[in-house]
């Protein structure tokens, strides 16, 4: 069982959470630095950290007639609900907080990332920025019913939705292995809900960074810590709800789950630069004419398995 | 010293260049896209992201205000510099790391005319748009401090607001009709984007209550492409993007992400056009009369596949196999053999040509059948492709291949052969004919598409604003 930490966890998380963050950073630097003929060294991995206070001393932009509530507001958000999506997560056998609808929770902070990522499109008042967050709806559009199946996979399988108890179920047998869609539909609404790699058509390249394309600054700081905090807690999530939680031989419950944890991070921070941005309007005629009902039927089995029981 | 002194070096370890090309600065932006590589200084997309302005190539008239407006988007702290040739590079990028480690000049903006650097780091409680050059500096030009030297090593200096607005070219606000009445051709739809803009007039003073909110347009409304009533922006594209041919200028009329319509305005002018574009040297050079080899002209016609080839993989968001393309660039352009690049080359071609992410992504966007191409005049590898987006694409990497086959090749190279872009016709460079046919390929597309389209025929900016090359009769 799942137990409720003490209080002082409350900053625990977050730390964890930015500790595994600046590690897919450095993981991503690495990769980045082979790719273009750099050498790979210690230095190589922590430049990017240098990101942090070149951020902190940039003047914030200000612009006309932008929305300045709101735009301060949607770039909150992000990294905000990331931090929040976090408390559900038990680290080895404890979590920060155990809600008895733990999964609801975790999908309902990715949601508010929807909101703000909008309005942080939506408040600097200039094109392609708009349009930037525009593309992220659409892109939910594509992935978040799917993901939700995927969700519900793990869900239905344990006949809870507390996320200590989807962990408990899987003795023996990780819902990965009997549900692998489920889990790459999971890893691809990993990426997707923190907009990197084949999924960062909101931030993309084609329009000069959209919904990032304006940002400088504290708020440019805080969308990217946002979205690699997302992209860790995506990870982290994927333990409880597929690999079977802290449980392992040997080790402690919190070192497996750190272990496991790491290696989900790796394998998503690896496909980072290996694909090419999707175009929400190609990937949403897959997602709901492929992954929709492949998601359904997925969520069936576990559902019969159950009632089987 | 005081708490900004870490994060400032911070920045100068770090900075964000924003690499911006004047027509002829081919040869400088590939240096500098090199080094920049290899000391992983990390390439601004917008002038928010930059902390330095780096201007590769010659000195261009037309594209001075775009360039002016680019730098008053960039935030504090901030340094500038051109570099007219690839020598004067490296030293242009250590004097504005230099300037943004120097806190001195961060909260003395008035001294910047006497700063040589030309550091003008905008400061400024009274900003209330933009980063407040724009009621100091935003009529008349006068501002442009005279310090901006032409040799082509010294720093481009200067905060110089000749039009007082924000930088929208870059990065996609519409025009503001009181400031860019010019560009709006006449019979437009008199209507504007609402949420394109963020060019500022300068104050709330500078408008009588009559006037637009904030002196911005409202959007209007026009026809979507099913018939339905949308609001209708107007953005310019260009002349500066990421990824984009640079100094090439569109207008671009978006419902939605969707491409209404698609003006491009004529090439910049005032400088740089006066030599051969790199790109089609080799050629030039043997229309002139001068003996070269075959294999010089393969090698630049397959380095210059591959810089087209980076661009388009950056511009699709493959961030992995675009960096690919622009190291085998690099390295054909160093001199390698073919012996060296053929693996890489070969292997290169597979992973992009068979991707069927990269397909699916791109299929059936931009098709250009070879009978539209020939009746608009375009050559080479777009009009051999026949056909989409992953045709052209695929047409880039064959002929790549076969190019490194060809490096060690000594027979003269025939002027006649198609360059890179194709041969010419009309007597003009081929990259006008593409441009011609660009409008059409781009109407109805989604913003993205529209982008893949461009970058798929990458017209040349040098080949635009060059005199017409001579043929042989």
């Amino acid at each position: 069982m799942t137990e409720t930490a003490a209080w002082w966890s409350l900053l625990a998380a977050p730390a964890l959470l930015l500790a595994g963050a600046v590690l897919a950073v450095a993981g991503d630097a690495l990769l980045a630095a082979r790719a273009a003929g750099r050498p790979a060294t210690v230095r190589t991995a922590l430049r990017p950290l240098l990101e942090v206070p070149r951020l902190l001393a940039a003047q914030p932009r200000r612009l006309p007639a932008a929305d300045r509530l709101l735009w301060r507001l949607g770039v909150v958000t992000v990294p905000v609900a990331a931090v929040l999506s976090a408390l559900v997560i038990p680290f080895g056998g404890t979590a920060v907080a155990d809600l008895p609808v733990g999964v609801v929770w975790f999908n309902a902070m990715e949601v508010l990332t929807w909101a703000g990522l909008w309005l942080a499109g939506w408040g600097p008042n200039a094109a392609f920025s708009l349009i930037g967050g525009y593309r992220f709806v659409a892109q939910g559009l594509a992935y978040e019913l799917p993901l939700m199946f995927a969700l519900l996979s793990a869900a239905t399988a344990a006949e809870s939705l507390r996320v200590g108890d989807i962990a408990q179920a899987q003795h023996g047998l990780w819902f990965a292995v009997w549900m692998p869609l489920a889990f790459a539909v999971y890893l691809a609404g990993v990426l997707a809900f923190s907009f990197l790699g084949p999924f960062r058509y909101p931030a993309g390249e084609d329009v000069a960074a959209g919904v990032l394309g304006e940002t400088s600054g504290v708020d440019r700081l805080l969308l990217e810590a946002g979205r690699w905090l997302w992209l860790t807690s995506g990870a982290a999530m994927a333990v409880p709800l597929f690999l079977g939680g802290g449980a392992g031989p040997g080790l402690p419950g919190w070192a497996w789950s750190t272990l496991k944890t790491l290696a989900v991070l790796a394998v998503l921070v690896w496909v980072l630069r290996r694909m090419p941005v999707v175009r929400a309007d190609r990937y949403v005629e897959f997602a709901w004419v492929v992954l929709v009902p492949l998601t359904l039927v997925q969520v069936l089995v576990p559902a019969l398995v159950v009632l089987g029981r | 010293m005081d708490l900004t002194a870490l994060p400032l070096r911070a920045a100068a370890a770090r900075p964000h260049v924003l690499l911006v090309t004047t027509p002829g600065g081919t040869a400088t932006r590939l240096a500098a896209e090199r080094q920049l590589r290899l000391q992983d200084l990390p390439q601004a997309r917008t002038p928010a992201d930059a902390d330095v302005l780096l201007v590769a190539g010659p000195e261009c008239r037309g594209l001075r205000p775009a360039i002016d407006r680019l730098w008053q988007s960039l935030p504090a702290p901030r340094a500038r510099a051109r570099a007219a040739t690839p020598g004067a590079l490296p030293d242009a990028l250590e004097r504005c790391r230099a300037e943004l480690a120097e806190p001195r000049g961060l909260r003395h903006a008035e001294h910047r005319h006497e700063n040589p650097a030309g550091v003008g780091p905008d400061e400024g409680p009274d900003a209330e748009f933009g980063n407040g050059r724009d009621e100091r500096d935003g009529d008349g030009g006068g501002a442009h401090d005279g310090h901006e030297r032409h040799d082509g090593h010294g720093p481009d200096g200067g905060n110089g607001g000749h039009e007082g607005h924000e930088a929208g070219e870059y990065h996609g606000s519409h025009d503001s009709p009181g400031s860019h009445g010019s560009h709006e051709s006449p019979g437009s739809h008199g209507s504007h984007g609402r949420h394109g803009g963020h060019e500022s007039h300068g104050s709330h003073s500078d408008h009588g209550d009559s006037g637009p909110p904030w002196g911005l347009p409202m959007a209007g409304q026009g026809e979507d492409r099913d018939g339905l009533t949308l609001d209708q922006l107007h953005v310019p594209l260009g002349p500066f993007l990421a990824d984009w041919p640079d100094g090439l200028a569109a207008r671009l009329t978006l419902q939605g992400d969707v491409v209404q319509r698609l003006e491009f305005e004529r090439p910049p002018v005032g400088g740089g056009g006066s030599c051969p574009p790199f790109w089609g040297e080799p050629w030039a050079r043997a229309a002139a009369g001068e003996r070269v080899a075959a294999g010089e002209g393969a090698r630049r016609r397959a380095a210059a596949h591959a810089d087209s080839l980076g661009r388009l993989l950056a511009v699709a968001g493959w961030a992995g196999a675009a960096t690919t393309a622009r190291r085998l660039r690099d390295d054909l352009l160093d001199g390698a053999s073919s012996a060296e690049l053929r693996p890489g080359v070969r292997r290169f071609a597979r992973r992009v040509g068979r991707s069927r992410t990269l397909y699916w992504l791109t299929r059936g966007t931009g098709v250009l059948t070879a009978e539209a191409a020939r009746d608009a005049g375009v050559t080479g590898p777009a009009a051999r492709a026949d056909g989409d987006v992953p045709a052209r694409y695929r047409t880039w990497l064959a002929a790549l291949v076969r190019d490194v086959d060809r490096l060690a090749d000594r027979t003269p190279l025939d002027p006649a052969e198609d360059g890179p872009r194709g041969g010419a016709a009309d007597g003009r460079w081929p990259s006008a004919a593409l441009v011609r046919v660009l409008p059409g390929l781009l109407e109805g597309a989604e913003l993205a598409a529209a982008r893949l389209v461009v970058a798929s025929l990458d017209p040349d900016p040098d080949e635009l604003a060059a005199v017409p090359r001579e043929v042989d009769a």
